[in-house]
């Protein structure tokens, strides 16, 4: 009769007892050990995992395990994984404030003593993830930087050639459009992409290096002069060549205008070279031209360093690793399984084999080049340029208002 | 008069609307499978029509590719399992709270609703404490655990309502006959709310089955992986194959039908034996 | 007559597997997760008790009003919309798939849930794709209706609506799957004697049928409130995390994700006290709200 009341308590016994004794089968007794890799670079487990199989044939007894989250989460997640204690044992560490912040909270150990680090690589490249008392919180591994697609093709049909300046720029586009074609591929719909992409791409042009660029962090030049005001006037004037309704346009339909040839130049990363491949038709670069009077700079990006967590159970085998990187033979092999568009940070002179790469850098030559214009110290200005760009692109307000809206902020 | 009510079963009217809301329906499905056949660039082709050429390789390499398979158990078993434990706590709870009517019935009633109120995201690092301290990390067996949690707001409130329903001289005479209140359950409660549980799973399936959030924060191990945690391997940092993403998914969302349909007919079921209300 | 169950004990032990597995896994790590709208810092090692001062931010400081209040209100449009279009519909149909005597009706109701058993992440691509005047463009014009192109999510005049629209279309399964339940449950012999009576088919709907499933109702109208003041997923999958365009699609769900979980892009450094104190302030808001509801519509809640 009371049946029921007996097998209650033990559908509660169940309850607790299905996830307890479902663990089991954890230690493994070997002298094997296996490190974890978070990454934000979902699309490289097959570069990845070429390179750490390299790495395997001179450390037999260590695995490491290439395990990307999806960019979207990948903050997210690894905070909350580094927060419980189950963060993964060697990880992509960002530049600037976003690691500063996780070597704060205790996260990324402190790689300074790693051999070759200091020396192997240059002053500059190393700031972007050093704490201002000097400190290393992670060993350099790539960088990216900005330019102009063009489809080669089209342009040789029309007879058209590379602008020299900012004007030239806005005149080739003015005959694209008048001939049918939609001039540029960049939309707004996803919003950083034609912040980080165009605007800080073009930013250098008017504002100069990374010299000028420490005087309106300082304060010294305020970020609505005239070199700002200009800036965001650009974009304004970018915006009617840009397709129909691009305030839809995601990023991917950008990809796929280029790629399809539906529009004709692209303001894009590094790291789309590997996208287009594959394409029907010859595409090449250049840098985004500055304005008359001017110099063209280049927005040259520090992006991406590896570090490890300072709770890993393996921290001998992990250093061992980063020295690795660190090192001439280790730093080839990294960079021959970079995909393309990421560029080696290393001093050693290290050969691209994928002439988009090469063209890439081939940009750099004589000019100045900085990061992305927040990233070293105005991150808290991020979303609001990012708002100042896209309303000044849709014509809600003028190039002044943007700037002084920014610069209300500082 | 036979003439009119034939007309009248005709529902003529009802057929336009709904074949209306079936197009609203199928042009979008129609959209999902026909890119589902295309490549990545295809695709923006000609969104709407049908490929030029037919591209089976989406399919072909999700199907071949083991893992797949793999991420689909997983999906089924943690699916399957927190959908029985919270129809069953669920309505245990129910029909305690329909019928035991005093404050402490009350507080705990409430307590169980304010569940479904707050974000469980919020509770992440928490859980993930607990999960590691059972040493659940990495496996699917952390899983069941919180989405049974999870569904039990939801049950308890649908199930608490269907039960309270239910006339009162159903348990009357019940009690009369002699019932223990484990009987009446058995064979009295449960065949009348069917349909609430069913409700009730097919509420909890979606989020279950589609949830992404979990196993990418406490799932890396490939052969514990998630379907929807599988198919984020397809997502790159700049570009994603949509094409993939499109097959993989709309091949998710069969199971999903099925079981739909397989609940569903509870209803068909349920009035036969329910129509006790009026 | 009342049939008076004194023992509290058999009672206790039916609830007793739901309250434990609920407790540990759910109201427990909440009830500390919500702890932490009293703290600032993200970790242990970092964390300072600030008292209120999450709340006061909240509500003062400038840059963070501006949003909540901004998707505040975008909530409620968007929770506005679901009750009117998602129950409106869903009842609707509901009667329409109720009718004895027409045929179709289990290939209809199976189509009108197709869409609730995608993954979030499909409906927003799909829909991202129809709604682009990009790619839609040339097939709108090609169709005859060149008026329609317009980059609906690309408008912040319009893309609230685009937004709250598909979720609808995504959902209503749901709430018709309910409303079919109920009133099949529907005694037969009542509805027939309403029909003899003469009454037609909006007086019985809404003299006999809609009364009779109040309590369904309130079921519905309280998971369509709850649901949508967290709703997150269909902003992050047709927008972004921001609510694009100009914020103009954030809402309380997406805020909190991005205050609480995610931290902003690109640095990503969450403020878990801030996103506690959003969550607590929803919480209480949805609880002062539901609770009448339910008294209006539960019987003995």
């Amino acid at each position: 009769m009371k049946r029921l009341h007996v097998l209650l308590p033990m559908l509660l016994l169940l309850c607790v007892l299905l996830p307890v004794s479902a663990q089991g089968n954890k230690a493994e007794i070997s002298d094997e050990v296996v490190l974890t890799m978070g990454s934000w670079r979902t699309d490289d487990v097959e570069q990845m995992n070429r390179l750490l199989n390299a790495y395997k044939k001179l450390a037999p007894k260590v695995t490491i395990k290439f395990q990307p989250t999806n960019p979207p989460d990948y903050n997210a997640t690894l905070r909350l994984q580094l927060d419980s204690g189950t963060g993964p044992d060697l990880m992509y560490a960002r530049s600037y404030a976003a690691g500063q912040e996780l070597y704060n909270a205790g996260y990324f150990a402190d790689c300074t003593d790693i051999p070759g680090l200091m020396e192997n690589f240059s002053a500059s490249n190393l700031a972007p993830w050093q704490m201002s008392d000097g400190t290393m919180f992670a060993v350099p591994f790539a960088a990216v930087s900005h330019a102009v697609y063009y489809n080669k093709d089209i342009f040789k049909k029309e007879g058209l050639s590379i602008p020299e300046n900012w004007e030239a720029f806005l005149s080739l586009c003015d005959t694209l459009e008048k001939k049918g074609y939609t001039p540029l591929a960049n939309g707004l719909a996803d919003e950083w992409d034609i912040l980080e992409t165009f605007f800080f791409g073009l930013l250098p042009n008017y504002i100069g290096g990374a010299d000028m660029r420490v005087k309106y962090e300082s304060g010294e030049l305020p970020l609505n002069d005239r070199n700002f005001v200009e800036a965001y006037q650009a974009m304004a004037d970018v915006a009617q060549y840009c397709p129909d309704g691009f305030e839809s346009v995601t990023y991917n339909d950008s990809q796929v205008l280029f790629n399809s040839q539906k529009a004709v130049m692209f303001v894009d990363g590094s790291w789309t070279a590997g996208v287009y491949k594959d394409a029907p038709f010859d595409w090449g670069l250049f840098a985004i031209p500055a304005p008359k009077g001017k110099s063209t700079a280049i927005c040259f990006h520090p992006d991406m360093a590896i570090t490890m967590n300072t709770a890993t159970k393996h921290p001998e085998e992990a250093r061992a690793f980063l020295a690795w990187l660190c090192s001439e033979e280790g730093a080839t092999t990294a960079s021959q399984n970079l995909p393309s568009g990421y560029f080696p940070m290393i001093k050693f002179p290290i050969k691209l084999e994928d002439p988009h790469a090469n063209e890439f850098l081939s940009l750099n030559a004589g000019r100045k080049t900085d990061a992305r214009f927040v990233w070293p110290k105005l991150m808290n200005l991020y979303a609001p340029m990012n708002q100042a760009v896209i309303k000044v692109m849709k014509g809600d307000i003028s190039a002044k208002q943007a700037a002084d809206s920014v610069q209300a902020l500082m | 008069m036979r003439g009119s009510l034939r007309k009248e079963n005709r529902h003529i009217f009802s057929h336009i609307v709904l074949l209306l809301w079936t197009f609203v329906v199928l042009f979008p499905i129609w959209v999902l499978v026909i890119n589902s056949f295309k490549t990545r660039l295809t695709i923006y082709e000609n969104p709407f029509w049908i490929p030029k050429t037919w591209e089976f390789s989406n399919y072909t390499t999700v199907l071949r590719d083991g893992d797949f398979f793999t991420y689909f158990k997983n999906s089924f078993f943690v699916v399957s399992i927190s959908l029985v434990l919270v129809t069953l706590l669920a309505s245990l709870a129910g029909y305690a709270l329909a019928r035991y009517k005093s404050r402490i019935g009350t507080i705990i009633y409430y307590f169980f609703i304010a569940g479904m109120m707050i974000p469980i995201k919020i509770a992440s690092i928490k859980l993930l404490e607990i999960m590691r301290a059972l040493g659940l990390l990495n496996t699917i067996y952390a899983l069941p655990p919180i989405y049974v949690a999870m569904g039990l707001p939801v049950g308890v409130f649908i199930l608490t309502t269907f039960i309270r329903e239910l006339p009162e001289d159903l348990y009357e005479a019940a009690i009369i006959d002699g019932a223990s209140s484990g009987k009446i359950y058995s064979m009295i409660i449960l065949p009348l709310i069917r349909p609430a549980l069913a409700t009730t799973a097919i509420y909890n399936l979606i989020p279950f089955w589609n949830d992404l959030w979990f196993p990418l924060i406490f799932i890396n191990d490939e052969r514990h992986k998630t379907l929807l945690l599988g198919v984020t391997r397809l997502f790159g940092q700049y570009q994603t194959d949509w094409s993939k993403v499109l097959a993989v998914l709309t091949l998710s969302a069969i199971p999903v039908l099925v079981l739909y349909l397989a609940m569903s007919s509870q209803f068909i079921k349920g009035v036969t034996a329910g129509s006790v209300k009026g | 007559m009342r049939i008076k169950h004194s023992r509290h004990f058999p009672w206790l032990l039916y609830l007793a597997p739901a309250l434990l597995v609920y407790t540990v896994f759910m109201a427990f790590p909440l009830i500390d997760s919500l702890r932490l709208s009293l703290f600032s810092g993200n970790n242990q090692v970092t964390r300072v008790f600030v008292g209120l001062d999450n709340f006061k931010r909240l509500f003062t400081d400038p840059e963070i009003s501006t949003r909540y209040w901004g998707a505040f209100f975008n909530t409620w449009k968007f929770f506005f919309v679901h009750f009117i279009v998602q129950n409106g519909l869903g009842i609707f149909f509901a009667v329409l798939l109720t009718q004895e005597t027409m045929k179709g009706r289990q290939i209809y109701q199976t189509i009108i849930f197709i869409p609730t058993t995608f993954a979030v992440l499909i409906t927003g691509y799909l829909w991202k794709l129809m709604l682009n005047p990009v790619w839609a463009g040339d097939f709108l014009v090609s169709i005859g209706l060149p008026f329609l192109k317009h980059p609906y999510l690309g408008d912040t005049n319009t893309a609230l609506w685009a937004v709250s629209l598909v979720s609808c279309w995504q959902w209503l399964g749901i709430p018709t799957m309910m409303f079919v339940a109920a009133l099949r449950n529907i005694n037969v012999e009542l509805l027939e004697a309403a029909r003899l009576e003469g009454a037609g088919s909006v007086k019985t709907f809404w003299y006999i049928k809609l009364p009779l499933i109040k309590p369904i109702v309130g079921i519905v109208a309280v998971l369509t409130f709850v649901n949508n003041f967290n709703a997150f997923d269909i902003v992050f999958a047709m927008e972004n995390v921001n609510g694009a365009p100009e914020y103009s699609t954030d809402l309380i769900g997406t805020l909190f994700y991005r205050y609480g979980i995610a931290g902003q892009h690109p640095i990503g450094i969450p403020d878990a006290g801030l996103g506690a104190a959003i969550a607590t302030i929803t919480f209480l808001l949805l609880m002062v709200l539901v609770i009448p509801t339910l008294r209006q519509t539960q019987r003995g809640a």
